[in-house]
């Protein structure tokens, strides 16, 4: 077979697992009919691949606006039309892995609002749960339906140089970029027509439908329809074409919070025809300003009087309040131990090793390794307020090291993890990307359920090893074959 | 529905249907303009269409090209084309899945139209004329867009309730300035020109002269625009349309704020309905404009306060 030139230029990085390549340049089975597609497109047929692909996120409007000096810019998340391929093996141990590090942490959350048998027994310190910032006590012994709390997650997966998984961060609060998922699939039936069935790859349309099911099953009153409304921050949150996205595919009223009021501990909303009952809100604005009552009180987002309404069972939201405590990223070094505590089990999915700076010796074996460290703030996201060791200069490092010694609970470290490579498609030619992998898991009443795909978030820049978007990172289309 | 969302729909429309008499009045201008010998006034036009900042807007006056730019393109311009339609798109997309997609691209792409950068360099020095009829089909695009594709519910109602609402205003305001400027200027009342640009640039010149024979006369002008039962640009037809959508929410509505709006509407039809040319003439026209109008805003404050829980 002739092999055009996008693979005989392809360079896999040293010390890094290919997703695409094996050993000895040798390429995995599972890309060998994605690679024969590709070789028979010509570089034009390619980039008008990559232009058609950039006019439909553009005309879809699936774009989220960036201001400039008053005025607002369209961009689209950066798209590589390659996609990335998991075998069915390794999907099947991923999912295994999330379910079980799921179901401990969605019962370490209720134990911290109840009994806390798990400080009692001295596994997790108290002083690491209090000083959460995400450790509410206001949803202290408050029942929430199916003691389900974490009902979506995104937790995000990394591969170390051996191909194993590891797991980054537990995304437990409003994961976002499903919507991608579901987009991303659609635009690649679009590019690569016919391939998908040719490749055997499984379905993800499915997502919208289990999440309205699990959240139909949460309706505190039992009748035919309730309603269930997804609450957005508004048209200017980044993710707000994800919100009515998801609003559409489920048939759900999209709400902002203006449009709700509370009555006598029950939520309404404002319609045309009067108020009307809410049962189910999945909101998709941050605990604190939830409520401003409760919370912060100069929030406008939220709805006055919310809380209180939760408490009293008289609405369910989505994710529960209070979740943050378990994806604080101190709290991630002990997951772990609390799936040995809960579940009497090993864990699945590895943790990346991590220094709590908040201990004097670990902080010291931190700082004198710092050249191959990443450090982060417990509570941070998005990227943001981050060093990496091995790019940073003596100055951005002196800087950081007096940032944490204010208040070194608030930092952990970790080796910097090389994280996996997929080939992505650039200027006519094919080069190897850093990538992760953030599958969504929907807790509902009848257990964990995870569609076969996720969002793959790639570091376009050469070198990179960030891929948040709002560092220049892009996504590609998640296959998993069948 | 929720009350931001039907809020959303009547906004929505109202912005869109006034993108489309601006451009349709800036275009007959614009040519009429290339018809005169003595200097073109582009006063009215602006007076009826720019926002608050009256005092930029008449500074611009006479230059073609500068009233143009301000009207289409002007960031300062609350009224301009591309301020509004980014206010539509915006009302659009917090409304995104109630409307069809097709609909939602159909604004998406009349906005990114507005923003091309190369159009506003050619409002500059080619015809405009060209571009101002890339943006008209725009606007074409989206009611043909709407006629198919949305569902005959609620929230076309609220639509089209901010479409005529808009449209009765537009003509009022039109009628008004117009006459008001002929009264200052007799010499107007013959001006036979004067009376065709009126009528072509809201599209009622056709009309015009099949149903009147004897020339241009200004009160066979204001008899058409307000009276005319079959001229879709005239205030009886958009107030008839008014109540008409508004029939429609009986269903859906609570008792007591649909008795509130029809009972308003009702009442600003009757007004027109048994009104003549003479008798308005009688009373005075621009007394009996004013009144039609603040009637006009009258519901639409209303329909803030009952339907949209803006109160």
């Amino acid at each position: 077979m002739q092999e055009s030139g996008y693979f005989d230029k392809y360079s896999p990085i040293d010390g890094v697992w290919d997703e695409m390549y094996g050993k000895n340049a040798r390429i995995r089975d599972h890309y060998r009919k994605v690679i024969d597609y590709v070789s028979g497109e010509s570089v034009d047929d390619l980039n008008k691949k990559e232009e058609l692909a950039k006019r439909l996120f553009m005309t879809q409007g699936i774009t989220f606006t960036v201001y400039n000096s008053g005025e607002g810019i369209e961009k689209i998340f950066p798209f590589d039309i390659i996609p990335r391929i998991i075998t069915g093996e390794e999907w099947a141990f991923v999912e295994k892995g999330i379910k079980q590090r799921l179901t401990a942490l969605n019962l370490f959350i209720k134990d911290v609002y109840n009994n806390q048998f798990i400080i009692k027994d001295g596994i997790v310190p108290i002083d690491i749960i209090y000083s959460c910032p995400h450790f509410l006590r206001e949803m202290y012994e408050l029942k929430v339906p199916h003691d389900i709390y974490v009902h979506i997650s995104g937790i995000d997966l990394i591969r170390d140089y051996d191909g194993t998984f590891y797991v980054l961060e537990d995304n437990l609060r409003t994961p976002s970029g499903v919507s991608y998922m579901l987009e991303n699939r659609e635009i690649t039936k679009r590019l690569f027509p016919d391939l998908l069935p040719q490749c055997g790859v499984r379905g993800v349309t499915e997502y919208p439908s289990i999440l309205y099911k699990n959240l139909l099953a949460l309706s505190p009153r039992q009748i035919h329809n309730p309603t269930i409304v997804l609450l957005t921050p508004g048209i200017y949150n980044s993710a707000y074409f994800e919100h009515s996205t998801l609003a559409r595919l489920m048939g759900v009223e999209l709400v902002e919070g203006r449009d709700l009021v509370v009555n006598n501990h029950k939520v309404y909303m404002k319609t045309t025809t009067g108020l009307e009952q809410v049962d189910v809100i999945y909101r998709r604005v941050d605990d604190e300003f939830l409520d401003p009552l409760v919370f912060n009180p100069t929030s406008m987002l939220g709805v006055a009087g919310i809380m209180g309404a939760y408490r009293k069972g008289n609405v369910a939201i989505v994710n529960a309040v209070g979740t943050g405590v378990a994806d604080d990223k101190a709290v991630y070094v002990y997951v772990p131990e609390m799936i040995k505590y809960y579940l009497n089990e090993e864990p699945i999915l590895k943790n990346v090793p991590t220094h709590q700076l908040g201990f004097a010796d670990a902080r010291e074996h931190v700082f004198k390794n710092i050249n191959n460290m990443v450090i982060k703030k417990t509570n941070g996201s998005g990227g943001y307020g981050m060093l990496m060791g091995h790019a940073a200069t003596e100055q951005e490092i002196d800087d950081y090291k007096k940032e944490v010694m204010k208040d070194p609970r608030n930092f952990i470290a970790q080796p910097t993890i090389s994280l996996s490579a997929a080939p992505c498609y650039m200027q006519g030619e094919l080069k190897p990307r850093r990538v992760d992998l953030r599958p969504y898991a929907l807790f509902g009443p009848d257990g964990i359920e995870i569609v076969p795909g996720g969002l793959t978030r790639v570091a376009l820049k050469e070198g990179s090893l960030v891929v948040n978007s709002s560092q220049g990172g892009g996504s590609k289309d998640t296959w998993v074959l069948a | 529905m929720l009350s931001r969302v039907a809020a959303s729909f009547y906004w929505l429309s109202r912005y869109i249907e006034r993108s489309d008499g601006m451009l349709r009045m800036l275009k007959i201008n614009y040519n009429s303009s290339q018809d005169t010998v003595q200097e073109f006034t582009w006063e009215p036009v602006v007076r009826i269409f720019a926002g608050e900042d009256e005092e930029e807007a008449t500074k611009l006056e006479n230059d073609s090209r500068a009233v143009l730019n301000y009207m289409v393109f002007g960031k300062s311009n609350q009224n301009s084309i591309l301020n509004i339609i980014t206010l539509a798109r915006e009302n659009a997309r917090s409304v995104q899945e109630h409307i069809p997609k097709d609909l939602w691209q159909c604004l998406n792409e009349y906005y990114h139209a507005v923003k091309e950068p190369r159009l506003e360099r050619s409002m500059r020095k080619d015809d405009p004329i060209t571009i101002l009829d890339i943006l008209i089909k725009q606007v074409m695009l989206y009611y043909g867009t709407v006629e198919i594709t949305m569902e005959r519910g609620e929230g076309r109602s609220f639509m089209n309730l901010g479409k005529y609402l808009e449209r009765a205003i537009q003509s009022v305001d039109i009628l008004d300035t117009k006459f008001g400027s002929a009264n200052e200027n007799p010499d107007l009342l013959t001006d036979t020109s004067y009376w065709k640009h009126l009528l072509l640039s809201i599209g009622g010149y056709e009309l015009y002269l099949k149903t009147y024979r004897e020339g241009f006369e200004s009160s066979n002008v204001l008899e058409q625009v307000l009276l005319n039962n079959d001229f879709p640009r005239s205030v009886i037809y958009s107030v008839n349309h008014i109540q008409r959508y508004f029939e429609r929410l009986k269903n859906d509505s609570n008792l007591e704020d649909y008795r509130e709006l029809s009972f308003r509407i009702g009442r600003l039809e009757s007004r027109i309905k048994y009104s003549s040319v003479k008798s308005v003439e009688k009373e005075g026209l621009h007394k009996f404009l004013m009144q039609i109008r603040s009637e006009l805003y009258g519901i639409g404050n209303a329909l803030n306060e009952h339907y949209f829980a803006n109160s």
